[in-house]
């Protein structure tokens, strides 16, 4: 047994130091950040060319909520994989496996990293996105509910998709795997993101119902969902 | 009694409900009532068009389509169960049932898939729509293709059968939840009609016609897990063998 703590108990302090060494090593190198950083600019500039031919009288505000999560699903994808890559090419993995850390603490300590990344991206691309697709019009709800339900959106996101970059990194094609694990796990998740965001967006009759039920939704997804991969998190490393 | 017995048994079961169940919906089952208001007379209005049918003779393939979709979910359920207690014993034997049933599982969502669209195509006038039941049913399909996708990716026969069985109860899990939140979310009616539990749905004789098919069903996917599991032990056996032959 190792000698009590400190600071704090144990399992803190062994989460804090996995955290922390995600986060020196990205501030080191911006690779991750970068790389999720300007693929979401490319997806907006994809965006423009799918648009191009709708004219002045479409309304983007429309789809505006699932063009948004599409880029998060996307660079999603492309910060998990690199955030498991790397611990498993440089044996990073291996170390932790054998150091005396709690399983499910390496699950929420690289969770918790993956979310930090993802809201990051989600930070500089929503004012890009606003001030490139929807200047000029208004917002039809509160300010606060569009970063809430992203939140909510990212917390799931970072939580299974942890679990799934897991398995996929150990695997043949790792980034095609985690694509086809990854979306249809995703699907209902991002259906009730995509609902609350648009109706804080479009602040149609009746949205503030409308936002609180799908965020209602989207977090008992994340409720279900994240409890799943934390239990199955110990196994699927172990393996 | 052996299994292979009960194999044959539940086998000659499932052939008679099954045609029973057939012969009931189409000379005793009344009329479809619930899609009266969608098929006969009125018609609908669907995607592009206006749908009409002199005769709701389409709305047989309730009888096949339902029992063979509830027949997929009853047995993805095995999926995860087997997947749960493979990661509680480490027992190979768990992690091949787990697989036999997500094979069994993938043939009845297809069969789903191809009744439901030739229904839908009939009675609705499209041949895809994004409702409720078919998206989870699209979705559910692709969780299932995955889930092969992920087997034939790992060499480590270990780690496969860890990662599958993780994979399997996420997949579970997934399912009835894609259900609820595509019920809720989008906005729009819902066209998909809703029969079971609720006041006006089946009357006796559709009922009955529908809980005998059902019941064939799933013992027709009980009969197809049974075999397959048979052949998989069988050829492990013969791997086993082959090996000590050559030590």
């Amino acid at each position: 047994m190792a000698a009590p703590a400190r600071t704090g108990s144990s399992s803190w302090r062994q989460f804090a130091a996995i955290l922390r060494k995600d986060i020196i090593m990205e501030l080191r190198t911006f690779e991750m950040l970068t790389s999720m950083g300007l693929y979401t600019m490319l997806t907006l500039v994809i965006y423009q060319i799918a648009l191009s031919q709708s004219g002045s009288g479409f309304d983007v505000r429309l789809i505006a909520a699932g063009l948004l999560w599409l880029a998060f699903v996307f660079t999603s994808m492309l910060g998990l994989n690199r955030s498991l890559v790397h611990e498993k090419d440089q044996g990073c993995l291996e170390a932790l496996l054998l150091s005396p850390v709690d399983r499910p603490v390496i699950f929420l300590a690289k969770a918790v990293g993956n979310l930090v990344f993802l809201l990051i991206v989600e930070t500089i691309t929503m004012p890009l996105f606003f001030v490139m697709f929807l200047s000029g019009r208004t917002l039809g709800g509160a300010w606060w509910m569009i970063p809430l339900a992203l939140l909510v959106g990212s917390i799931g996101i970072a939580g299974v998709g942890t679990l799934l970059a897991t398995i996929s990194v150990n695997t043949r094609g790792r980034d095609f795997i985690l694509s086809v694990l990854f979306i249809p796990v995703m699907y209902p998740l991002l259906l009730a993101a995509v609902g609350a965001t648009s109706a804080a967006i479009l602040g149609n009759p009746g949205f503030v119902e409308e936002f609180w039920r799908d965020m209602a939704l989207a977090g008992g997804y994340d409720a279900i969902m994240l409890l799943a991969a934390y239990g199955l998190y110990e196994f699927v490393i172990g393996a | 009694m052996d299994r292979k017995k009960l194999t044959y048994i539940v086998l000659a079961v499932a052939c008679v409900a099954t045609t029973v169940g057939f012969l009931l919906a189409f000379f005793v089952a009344a009329p479809a009532q619930m899609l009266r208001t969608l098929d006969s007379g009125k018609g609908a209005i669907m995607g592009s068009g206006f749908v009409s049918h002199p005769i709701d003779f389409g709305q047989k393939i309730f009888y096949f389509h339902v029992p063979v979709a509830i027949a997929s979910f009853t047995i993805f359920f095995f999926t995860a169960f087997y997947g749960v207690r493979f990661l509680m014993t480490r027992d190979r034997k768990y992690d091949t049932k787990s697989r036999i049933a997500t094979e069994v599982t993938l043939i009845f969502v297809v069969l789903t898939m191809i009744t439901g669209d030739l229904w839908t195509r009939w009675s609705w006038g499209v041949w895809w729509t994004w409702e409720p039941r078919l998206t989870t049913y699209f979705i559910m399909m692709l969780l299932v293709i995955g889930y092969f996708v992920l087997r034939a990716s790992v060499e480590d026969e270990e780690k496969r059968a860890v990662y599958a069985a993780a994979f399997g109860i996420i997949a579970f899990l997934d399912a009835p939840l894609s259900f609820a939140i595509t019920r809720i979310v989008p906005a729009g009616s819902e066209v998909h009609p809703v029969v079971i539990g609720v006041p006006g749905g089946l009357e006796g004789s559709q009922l009955a016609a529908f809980l005998i098919s059902m019941f064939g069903m799933i013992a027709f996917g009980y009969v197809i897990y049974q075999l397959r599991y048979r052949e998989e032990r069988a050829k492990e056996r013969l791997e086993v063998l082959k090996a000590a032959l050559e030590d």
